[in-house]
């Protein structure tokens, strides 16, 4: 019996095995087809996949809108795992498969396309959220100003009568920094032009994940009182999201509301009245026009703002009661204008040490 | 007083899955097996069950969705600590080992399948379990306010496994089989008990109780499950060891480790706290400072089962 059992377990194997060459030798097929109709634009994806409603999905939608209007290929490629050379194999890939120009979304490809913009020099390259050490005239490097995105976010909120804030943030690395510093000073200027005093709770949980920590903290905040928390670092605003869920049903109104981060989380939960993203779309749309129209910003870091439409708050879900989407495109003209100057120097994340200018905000730094 | 309410009920949410799933480990370290897989079983019975309410949320909702979540926690914990039975208790291997490996394995088959099945690694649910208020009961001063008001079905589980587990442990015959097998599994297979088959079953309740408990301690804290329990399974490890391996002290012990969780993280809040300026990291490395005080002072006259770890070997006496 026993025999019996091993014998057809190793034909079971042997099958399986089979199965997998085939396999393997249909996509290589596949790729020998690809080679023949070169794909122009190409997306390597980071993390993920290129439906995940953050970065590849946004940096994939530009590059789709600009494929579609100037009718050019484009295809997109997943690296296998998530380390420098699986990056770098796939970004070889998508060259022989005849890209000119490719989109690296995310921080972690800094190694491959430092890599990648020496071997291949005559191939463009678009990195978003990071910085080769060493920059080549064939890579753009795209940064983000978090902290306009940020001032956004909380100039809308306190515009709409919120006067308790919270600040729930992630690991305190720049980035995150940056939307907390943008976020206390929009607060700062709208309270400024209402003459009203706003009270802002500051921290960092020190993880971009959903603890029972960070939701207790969030439901303190709301049961001290906060109307709105800026949940800013992965799935930390998921914990705010829960702690405001929370507190609305045990009130049976509306009382405790979250602005989400990078994307537009308005689907995450109904609690979220309007995000600070960042437009990852527009910028490799732009950067993508930039190149086919022959000056490639290549070399130098590109800082997506609000001149360029680069950062924002979402409105198209937005929860607001009185501030309108004409109150927001006439803030977002006077920051473009430079109404408004935002510090944005990240050296010190304390924000009652780095923001001293500040006359109508009282921020409480919960270390 | 509200402050007080506020800091007993944060102090629930804490506390009831790392009792659930201390208790869980109480049940398969009595019958001599370690389960270092806690960690691991409550990733797989959150994944499990919070599929399960992602599928059927559109025409699902409320308790009676959230009690049959619980009965799939509870199914696929059992079904993921068999792994670990066998590995301990038929192949004898190092339990500490098939412990870990399940640990390791948990996490990455749940991004795995989330991600093949939805293609996002995260899987989003909606909270419609949370009761704001129990009629009548919520009247009752003070364990009103506690008890009944703004709380979830599963605290009250948690007490009644609680129960349940004394009762099991102290009161039945099964009860006296089990901790005879995590004391000296040879004296109780001379008297005729089959061991193997109590290890089993010590296991086995371990991982629906671990699997129960990954699905408290996700439901009340996000809105999406991202293949993790930050940890929880491990800290429920220390429940159980501060807790002495008693059911009373288990609960004594995580109490005592949920509100100092709920202390450090809401202490900003309380006026008089927030006055005293201690930083949260403080409250934060209590529990764990009095755990090893604890394992210190009662390490001579440790209540660890005397066989938790040692494979049963019939041949060996």
């Amino acid at each position: 019996m026993k025999k019996l059992l091993s014998s057809v377990l190793a034909l079971v194997m042997v099958l399986s095995l089979v199965a997998c060459g085939q396999k393997q030798a249909a996509t290589a097929n596949g790729e020998k087809t690809s080679n023949k109709d070169a794909f122009e634009l190409a997306l390597v994806t980071d993390l993920g996949t290129i439906d995940d409603k953050s970065f590849n999905q946004g940096a994939w939608e530009g590059l789709v809108k600009y494929a579609t209007e100037k009718g050019i290929s484009h295809k997109y490629y997943q690296p296998q795992a998530a380390e420098t050379n699986a990056y770098l194999e796939t970004i070889e890939l998508a060259i022989e498969g005849g890209a000119k120009l490719v989109v690296c979304p995310g921080f972690l490809f800094e190694e491959p396309v430092q890599l990648a913009q020496d071997k291949y020099p005559d191939v463009h390259f678009i990195l978003l959220d990071a910085v080769p050490k060493e920059i080549k005239p064939n890579t753009m490097p795209i940064l983000y100003q978090e902290d306009e995105a940020g001032f956004l976010a909380g100039y809308a909120a306190v515009k709409d009568g919120n006067t308790k804030l919270g600040f729930l943030g992630g690991v305190s690395v720049p980035a995150v920094v940056r939307f907390g510093f943008g976020y206390i000073q929009g607060i700062d200027a709208a309270a400024k032009e209402l003459g009203k005093e706003c009270e802002v709770v500051y921290n960092y949980t020190g993880q971009f994940a959903a603890t029972p920590e960070a939701q207790a903290l969030a439901s303190s905040w709301y049961n001290a009182g906060t109307e709105v928390v800026f949940g800013c670092g992965g799935a930390v605003g998921n914990s705010a999201m829960s702690a405001a869920e929370g507190k609305n049903q045990q009130e049976g109104k509306f009382v405790a509301k979250v602005i989400g981060v990078d994307v537009d989380q308005y689907s995450e939960s109904d609690t979220v009245i309007t995000s600070a993203i960042k437009l990852l779309s527009n910028s490799v749309y732009d950067g993508i026009t930039m190149f086919y129209d022959g000056n490639f910003p290549g070399g130098k870091v590109t800082t997506f703002n609000v001149k360029n439409n680069g950062v924002g708050a979402a409105m198209d879900h937005a929860k607001f009661e009185t501030f309108s989407k004409v109150d927001y495109e006439t803030l977002y003209n006077d920051l473009k204008s430079g109404k408004y100057t935002i510090f944005n120097d990240v050296a010190e994340y304390d924000p009652t040490k780095a923001l001293t200018n500040l006359s109508n905000t009282k921020v409480t730094f919960i270390e | 007083m509200d402050l007080v309410y506020f800091l007993i009920q944060q102090t629930l949410l804490f506390m009831i899955p790392l009792l659930i799933v201390a208790l869980g480990g109480m049940f398969s370290e009595r019958a001599g097996v370690v389960n270092i897989a806690l960690e691991g079983i409550m990733v797989m019975g959150a994944f499990t069950s919070i599929f399960f309410i992602n599928l059927t949320q559109t025409y699902m909702s409320g308790n009676a969705q959230l009690l049959i979540a619980i009965l799939i926690a509870a199914v696929s914990g059992m079904a993921f600590s068999l792994f670990h039975a066998i590995a301990a208790v038929n192949l004898k291997a190092d339990q500490t080992i098939s412990g870990t490996a399940l640990n390791m394995f948990a996490p990455a088959f749940a991004v795995f399948i989330a991600r093949i099945v939805q293609t996002v690694q995260q899987i989003e649910f909606k909270n419609t379990f949370r009761i704001v208020e129990v009629p009548v009961l919520s009247k009752i001063p003070i364990i009103g306010e506690i008890l009944f008001r703004n709380t979830y079905i599963t605290t009250y589980i948690g007490i009644l496994i609680l129960i349940l587990s004394s009762v099991v442990l102290y009161k039945t015959k099964f009860g006296l089989r089990l901790r005879a097998c995590g004391e000296n599994p040879h004296a109780a297979n001379t008297a005729g008990i089959k061991v193997e088959l109590i290890q089993y079953a010590g296991v086995l309740i371990s991982g629906a109780l671990a699997g129960i408990g990954g699905l408290v301690f996700v439901v009340p804290t996000s809105t999406n499950f991202n293949a993790t329990v930050s940890g929880y399974g491990f800290l429920a490890v220390a429940v159980l060891i501060f807790g002495q391996w008693k059911p009373k002290y288990i609960l004594f012990a995580s109490f005592f480790f949920g509100f100092m969780k709920a202390l450090s993280n809401s202490y900003a809040s309380i006026p008089f706290l927030f006055a005293l300026n201690i930083q949260s990291n403080i409250y934060k490395m209590i529990p764990y400072i009095a755990t090893i005080l604890v394992l210190i002072f009662t390490s001579k006259k440790s209540s660890a089962p005397r066989a938790s770890g040692i494979p049963f070997d019939r041949m060996q006496r």
